[in-house]
């Protein structure tokens, strides 16, 4: 037995000066380059979603009728001109994704990672010291305000806080009541987003959506996006370009042109589960 | 050094084998009993993405989104479903790669310790995810042979629980990636990792990210991410044949 | 008597607006600038500080004074020396009273010794209509008391400020949610205070019986989206306070217009079709933004409700014609 504690006393003790390191924290380093895959949605996500196609959108009465009275010129307003891609949305279109950490410089902790977003030029936030989030009268911006917590490997984001946005930029609107729960899940080289947008106001159900990112090497080349709005037609002052209840001369080309249901192509939740394929059946759709 | 020192030395050394064989002695946890997150249950698919290419059969030559190179695009135009039909290849949209994008719902059990059973309700397709150093089976079919194991997920700083679950797929017969003849070759790998998300008002979603190569019809690997919603039981549970258009 | 007369004035006021019922405590918040916004209290007050005194733009309902009063001395020690009104409504304007003996007016003259008011606290500032709706000739009643009433109006236009170190535009919005409306620019600060022809809680509450006008009430929000400029990425910049609801921008307020002038647009197709009150009614002109504003009021037809919205926009265009 003193052999043995000789034997423990003879090892030299842990350094005391610099070294040594921090606890282990949770969740996986998202750090670097992302860029969007687009093998779903292409044509939605890129050029963009048709006039009426509100396939597989779990949306309101009072949301297909804003729809359905949006009309695509009121982009042309110059007020609108500049709107920047709302959180929840945002992901879905090209852009770079750069992902880094905000530490405190004391102890290294982690106090937020931070997304910059080079489609609109867009700085997000999400905080991960357990702030709590700002009262319901603070305003609300294109990225919202967002608390992440770290679920194994999985980073979920909660966000509030957001302006009215799209759902899908053919006239479908989230209101500013909206929240925002994401998931960040990285495997290797890949990146899985999943966002699930909830709005009662305008949808029966939760939106999900997910999309796919690739770790890219971009050596610091964003795009740039400046947006200055201008007047390209002129018009009455205070002209807002829509389509009267009933009027939208669209709602059967879509529906027409891809041979599937009008009805279906105005939405709805059940749009979005198996069975509806029996009810497209019915009418011959293929 | 006096003999007790070395045998003091020779004890001290022989410790942490000693630990390590305690460990083994109960033997190491099978893969259902170490699971990281439960995957069993019924689950239903939520399509809010890609659905003219999903819910009803794209037209012949509407191939986009999908990276096909020059052979693919020319395979892809060839496509007869008569011609599937009658050599009863009803099921060649209903592989291992393009399963998941079916509308349709899963049943996931556990079929031994070592195995996860996934059925399909669309094409009634099982798949078995074997996990272990090798999978077994000669493969050729529909569904290939799928080797899983629970993720250590890259850049990580330690062993995480929750992760999800990684498969990698081969040996599949030659079949389509979307029902209107996109195609795959017996060469393809499908690599896929699924993970589970709890969400505060209850909902349970099954996120699966599919990655397939092939070389011999895609320019680059084709990748989506696919969600179920976990169902409290077999409601809507519909068995239905597959279908060549 | 005294009793009788609080009910008849109390009664002569129009009724609670939606959206300000009152939580019981003041919040306070920086907007911008100098320029803070105080919640809780019925309708929003907007409180400027600085070095010359306090500033506040509309004054809350009058049970909650004492934490208006309260929460402006945590802002500032500095004496307040001007209110300002947005217009009449008692949300708006029920602690002027309270609020105007809390400050003091420095008056100049030619004299030596105290240059403080003599008990006439701070200057309360609106559009004319404001004081008229709220005085009476002698002899009869008057709608509000008189330590509420505006000590200093201004007719068409606007009228100007210098305070704190930044221009302050009080500027007249004719016919609109009523025929007083002031909207109060910080120009430095860059903050815009609205009064309740923008709100975030209901659809716009066009007080007919007040002079208010869907004309109106749309030239006035047209105003507001020109005079605000939005910050970097269409966002920020010139911030807005509502008359209820939270901080906004441009592109806040940009929803909001659209959609009254939406409505507004649907109701004059249909009155040209020729359509009655209880075919518009019936028509769902709302339907898409009834979730989103229609006020959550126990009277099913009270202001800031649908219904409440289309019968005025109905009636304000039928009036036109």
């Amino acid at each position: 037995m003193p052999v043995i504690l000789l034997g423990l006393l003879s090892c030299p003790a842990f350094a005391q000066g610099p070294g040594g390191y921090n606890p282990v924290a949770p969740g996986v380093d998202l750090a670097g380059n992302w860029g969007p895959l687009f093998h779903e949605d292409q044509h939605e996500r890129g050029p963009g979603p048709e006039l009426v196609n509100y396939l597989g959108i779990p949306i309101t009465e009072g949301a297909r009728l804003y729809g359905l009275s949006w009309d695509a010129s009121r982009f042309t307003i110059p007020e609108h001109q500049c709107e920047v891609h709302i959180v929840g949305y945002i992901y879905r279109g090209p852009y770079n994704l750069r992902i880094w950490e905000e530490r405190d410089p004391v102890s290294q902790k982690l106090i937020a990672i931070k997304q910059y977003i080079d489609n609109y030029q867009q700085t997000r936030t999400i905080w991960m010291d357990d702030r709590a989030h700002p009262s319901e009268a603070a305003p609300h911006t294109w990225m919202g305000f967002s608390t992440g917590k770290w679920e194994g490997n999985i980073l979920t984001v909660y966000t509030t806080h957001m302006k009215a946005g799209w759902i899908r930029r053919n006239g479908l609107r989230h209101t500013d009541q909206a929240t925002l729960m994401e998931h960040f899940i990285r495997h290797g080289d890949h990146l899985t987003h999943t966002s699930i947008l909830t709005d009662p106001i305008t949808l029966t159900e939760p939106l999900i959506k997910t999309q796919d990112l690739v770790l890219r090497l971009q050596n610091g080349q964003t795009w740039l996006y400046p947006c200055e709005p201008v007047v390209e037609i002129e018009r009455p002052r205070g002209t807002v370009p829509h389509y009267l209840p009933g009027q939208n001369p669209f709602v059967h080309e879509f529906a027409d042109t891809f041979k599937i249901p009008a009805e279906a192509a105005l939405g709805g939740a059940e749009t979005m589960y198996p069975e509806y394929q029996l009810k497209l059946k019915k009418t011959g759709a293929k | 050094m006096r003999p007790i020192q070395m045998l003091a030395w020779v004890f001290v050394l022989m410790l942490p084998a000693a630990a390590l064989a305690q460990a083994g002695r109960g033997g190491a946890a099978t893969p259902k009993a170490s699971a990281t997150i439960d995957l069993t249950g019924y689950w239903v698919s939520v399509v809010t993405e890609d659905w003219l290419y999903r819910m009803v059969t794209p037209a012949k030559g509407d191939y986009s989104s999908v990276p096909l190179n020059a052979e693919g695009r020319k395979m892809a135009d060839a496509w007869d479903p008569a011609k599937d039909e009658a050599a009863g290849n009803q099921c060649k949209a209903y592989g291992a790669p393009a399963l998941m994008r079916i509308p349709g719902r899963l049943h996931i059990t556990w079929q031994d310790d070592n195995t996860l059973e996934v059925e399909t309700d669309a094409g009634t397709q099982t798949r078995l995810l074997h996990f272990g150093a090798t999978a077994s089976g000669a493969g050729g079919d529909w569904q290939g042979v799928s080797a899983a194991a629970w993720e250590v997920a890259a850049g990580a700083r330690a062993p995480i629980p929750g992760a999800g679950l990684k498969i990698t797929t081969t040996r599949i017969k030659p079949g389509y990636l979307r029902k209107n003849g996109v195609p795959y070759s017996a060469n393809v790998v499908l690599t896929e990792y699924w993970d589970r998300v709890n969400e505060p008002n209850g909902d349970t979603w099954l996120i699966v990210k599919t990655i397939v190569e092939d070389p011999a019809y895609l320019n680059v690997p084709f990748i989506t991410s696919t969600h179920f919603k976990k169902q409290a039981d077999a409601a809507g549970w519909n068995p239905t044949p597959c279908t060549a258009r | 008597m005294r009793g009788l007369a609080a009910v008849l004035i109390l009664a002569a006021l129009p009724a609670v607006a939606p959206g300000q019922q009152t939580s019981g405590e003041i919040q306070t918040l920086k907007v911008q600038g100098n320029v803070y916004l105080l919640t809780g209290a019925g309708g929003n007050i907007a409180v400027q500080t600085g070095e010359a005194g306090v500033l506040v733009v509309d004054t809350g309902l009058a049970p909650m004074t004492d934490k208006v009063v309260a929460a402006i001395r945590k802002l500032s020690d500095k004496p307040i020396q001007y209110v300002i009104n947005t217009h009449v409504h008692p949300d708006h304007t029920g602690g002027n009273d309270a609020v105007r003996k809390a400050g003091l007016t420095y008056v100049g003259a030619n004299v030596t010794g105290n240059l403080t008011d003599a008990g006439v606290g701070a200057q309360i500032y609106a559009q004319d209509n404001v004081l008229k709706r709220m005085s009476a000739p002698t002899g009869v009643q008057a709608a509000a008391p008189f330590g509420s009433w505006p000590t200093e109006t201004y007719l068409s236009g606007r009228k100007q400020l210098f305070f704190n170190g930044e221009p302050v535009e009080i500027i007249h919005q004719p016919a609109a949610h009523t025929d007083g409306d002031s909207l109060v620019f910080f120009r430095r600060s860059d903050v815009v205070v609205t009064g309740d022809i923008f709100v975030t809680t209901s659809f716009p509450f066009i007080d007919l019986e007040r002079g208010g006008s869907i004309q109106g009430e749309i030239n006035a929000l047209n105003n507001l989206l020109e005079l605000a400029i939005p910050g970097y990425q269409d966002e920020g910049g010139t911030y807005i306070i509502p008359g209820h609801g939270r901080i906004c921008d441009q592109p806040d307020l940009l929803e909001y217009r659209d959609m009254v002038t939406i409505i507004r647009d649907r109701i004059q197709a249909a009155i040209q079709k020729g359509m009655t009150l209880p075919q518009v009614k019936a028509a769902g002109f709302t339907k898409d933004y009834d979730g989103r504003f229609s006020a959550k009021t126990a009277a099913p037809s009270g202001p800031g409700t649908a219904d409440n919205f289309v019968e005025a926009v109905y009636k304000s265009l039928a009036a036109k014609r």
